[in-house]
């Protein structure tokens, strides 16, 4: 029983950073049917900007929990512009293109990205200041990390934000009105480019929030955390019905929990089988993962 | 995925360039190829390997070089992975090295011997230790570090005469050298005998969470944990461990050493006990002292653990290029073959038969106030410090 518990809350955890990735993934996908392979490379980005803010002295000399809300912030936005120049210099000309040409860009933009990053920290490992408090609670036999519920809260509390800025604002029902008919929509007089550049916005911010929030819970990153990450993430997206906000949470949590079960119970040799296994049974039984009943409504 | 495909394919156009270049004439310096992981997650190790390469070329070429001829280093990325080391051995075959002294991970120095063999080079490894690497039947293949073999014994006996376990949970990653050090100490310390082995199972490498297979580790009891995979992970394993409220005591074998695992672990690391060749810091003697004097004021920071065995592999085969009179691949080969008492700052070395270094020393390591302090060392079957040690040595 407390294998199970222990299991369960590793499972959450690292679903909580699926699925703050795999939202990026299925806002893009919804938006312009672009499987954006960048995505995982600006997670990143983010936390490398993370870390170097948090390594420099003039952030050092205030409150810790201060440091680190100006670091997640900074970085959440920084990487956010990241996202939206990346959007308006290589995705935006192809946007009438062809739907390969704009998926070999994303591409390069990842090796760019990782390469990048390589040439600028460097190719070994960085490590993060410890900052967060150890502080385990005993629950049934096992352990829970106040980070951990930490992690949980604060992915969720992005998430619900996301899912209200969608369906309560204006520039949120004109993303869903963009995601229906992209021509319709600029014929209503909705700005087509200004939209899908701020979903790179959000999208790639919060992926900055889940890549510093990975490096202060794992306290090590390296440039190419990203593509393994992301690639698990787009799993979790399109099982949970890519182009819809629940889904993208909810496949997150699954492909967590998969991994955690399947690592506790079998070997963590399995783990890929399991995930990818899983993708593959969805992509035969119910193509349109588990919340993409109502394919006209994306979002 | 297609990005993998991508990459194969930007690497076998290099590749093709590459063989379109002609080979080298053997005039002007002589090449010696230094294959290391200098990007990915074992990058600090590889840049640590192919500097010191460079300050032993240097301090070779100060004195009279080789045969009158200078020595150039020739580096090559090969990642830890068997796909982009044979590339990189190509490579270094290609530009016309006469002989390679260098490799990491044994899952790519291993491919890449098989490489230099197939051209006649000789290969000198410094840190591969799993013992395959010379049990190929390859003449032309030779280590300075110890084998796995040695190692895992080493380690059977450490953690029953000394640490008296009972309960012992083996973690590999399924590389080439964890795996092999993994299986070596689970049948030596079932020759051993009273000591369960409670757990025996493989992460896989570069995840971030490896909670879940400790939780499982956890319920299984042990008195001691044993990870022989690389610093990357382990640091994250001990993190995490501990986080979970594991009692056990943790030991890593040889590759994590690195003082970029301290780093991750944090407060966590202290206590941890690492099975290892002696650090350069525990190794007495001036030369020694002089090359880490050396790679501090180059480089910033301390040499990594096997900069000091590159540093042997390098001299060791100018040494025999200049018994050999010759750069001639297999001249040197015959000449490695030779080596008996070179005097290298780790130690004196002597190649066996298959070319596996005499008498590898391996110490214990332990993890106090944040770093990495001389622990135990077997002297004649007992268990004592290893200043103790050292010190009956010099009396």
């Amino acid at each position: 029983m407390s294998l199970f518990l222990q299991l369960l809350f590793n499972g959450l955890t690292v679903g909580s950073f699926y699925a703050l990735t795999a939202l990026g993934y299925t806002m893009i996908y919804g938006i312009i049917r672009l499987i954006n392979f960048a995505h995982g490379d600006l997670l990143m980005v983010g936390a490398f900007i993370g870390w170097t803010l948090l390594t420099t002295v003039a952030i050092q000399h205030i409150p810790i929990a201060a440091a680190i809300a100006v670091a997640l912030l900074l970085s959440m936005a920084a990487t956010g512009i990241l996202g939206l120049v990346v959007d308006r210099f290589a995705y935006e000309p192809l946007l009438r293109g062809s739907r390969l040409s704009i998926l070999i860009t994303a591409l390069g933009v990842s090796l760019a990205l990782e390469n990048g990053v390589q040439l600028g920290y460097g190719a070994g490992f960085k490590a993060y200041p410890h900052l967060l408090p150890s502080v385990y609670l005993p629950v049934g036999g096992a352990s829970l990390g106040v980070t951990q519920i930490g992690i949980f809260a604060l992915s969720l509390a992005l998430m619900l934000g996301l899912y209200l800025f969608v369906h309560r604002t204006a520039i949120g029902t004109a993303m869903r009105a963009l995601a229906l008919d992209q021509d319709a929509a600029r014929l209503m007089g909705i700005d087509v480019e200004g939209v899908i550049r701020l979903t790179f916005f959000i999208g790639s911010a919060l992926a900055a929030a889940a890549g510093v929030m990975m490096g202060l819970y794992y306290s090590e990153i390296s440039f190419t955390m990203g593509f393994l990450l992301g690639i698990r993430a787009f799993t979790a997206a399109v099982i949970g019905g890519i182009g819809n906000i629940p889904g993208a949470m909810v496949g997150g949590m699954v492909i967590g929990l998969l991994e955690a079960f399947t690592a506790g119970y079998f070997s963590s040799r399995w783990s890929d089988v399991a995930v990818f296994g899983a993708l593959i049974l969805m992509l035969m039984f119910r193509p349109r993962g588990i919340f993409g009943e109502r394919v006209v409504e994306r979002m | 995925m297609e990005k993998q495909k991508l990459a194969m394919l930007v690497a076998a156009l290099a590749l093709g360039g590459a063989a379109l270049a002609p080979a080298r004439a053997a005039e002007g310096p002589v090449k010696i190829g230094v294959p290391a992981p200098l990007t990915g997650s074992y990058a600090s190790a590889g840049t640590d390997i192919a500097n010191a390469a460079m300050i032993a070329a240097e301090d070779i070429n100060k004195k009279s070089g080789v045969l009158g001829r200078k020595i150039a280093i020739d580096t090559a990325d090969d990642q830890c992975d068997a796909q982009i080391g044979v590339q990189a051995a190509e490579k270094l075959v290609q530009s016309g090295d006469q002989a390679i002294a260098g490799g990491y991970c044994s899952s790519a120095a291993i491919p890449e011997s098989s490489v230099f063999h197939d051209h006649g080079l000789p290969f000198v490894a410094d840190a591969s230790t799993n013992p395959r690497l010379t049990e190929q039947g390859f003449a032309d293949v030779f280590r300075v570090i110890g084998r796995d073999d040695e190692q895992g014994p080493f380690a059977a006996n450490f953690m029953k005469n000394e640490l008296h376990a009972k309960r012992v949970a083996i973690i590999h990653d399924n590389t080439v050298y964890a795996r092999g050090l993994a299986e070596q100490t689970r049948a030596a310390l079932k020759k051993l005998g009273g000591v369960d082995i409670v757990y025996f199972d493989a992460i896989t490498p570069g995840q971030s969470d490896y909670t879940s297979v400790l939780s499982v580790v956890k319920s299984d009891n042990p008195d001691v944990i044993y990870y022989t995979g690389y610093y990357s992970e382990a640091a994250l394993i001990v993190k995490e461990a501990r986080a979970l409220g594991v009692k056990a005591t943790l030991m890593a074998g040889d590759a994590n050493n690195d003082p970029t695992l301290l780093k991750v672990a944090g407060p966590a690391a202290n206590g941890l006990i690492i099975t290892t060749a002696p650090l350069a810091q525990f190794l007495g003697g001036s030369e020694v002292q002089n090359f880490i004097k050396e790679y501090q004021s180059r480089f910033g920071h301390e040499p990594g653990p096997y900069s000091v065995y590159e540093y042997d592999a390098i001299g060791v085969t100018a040494a025999a290029m200049d018994r050999a009179k010759s750069t001639d691949p297999q001249k040197v080969a015959a000449a490695l073959h030779q080596t008996k008492d070179y005097h290298g700052i780790t130690g004196t070395i002597s190649f066996n038969q298959q070319g596996d270094r005499e008498n590898a020393v391996y110490i214990t390591l332990i993890v106090k106030n944040d770093q990495f302090t001389a622990y135990k060392a077997l002297e004649n079957g007992h268990w004592v410090d290893v200043k103790a040690a050292s010190k009956a040595k010099a009396g």
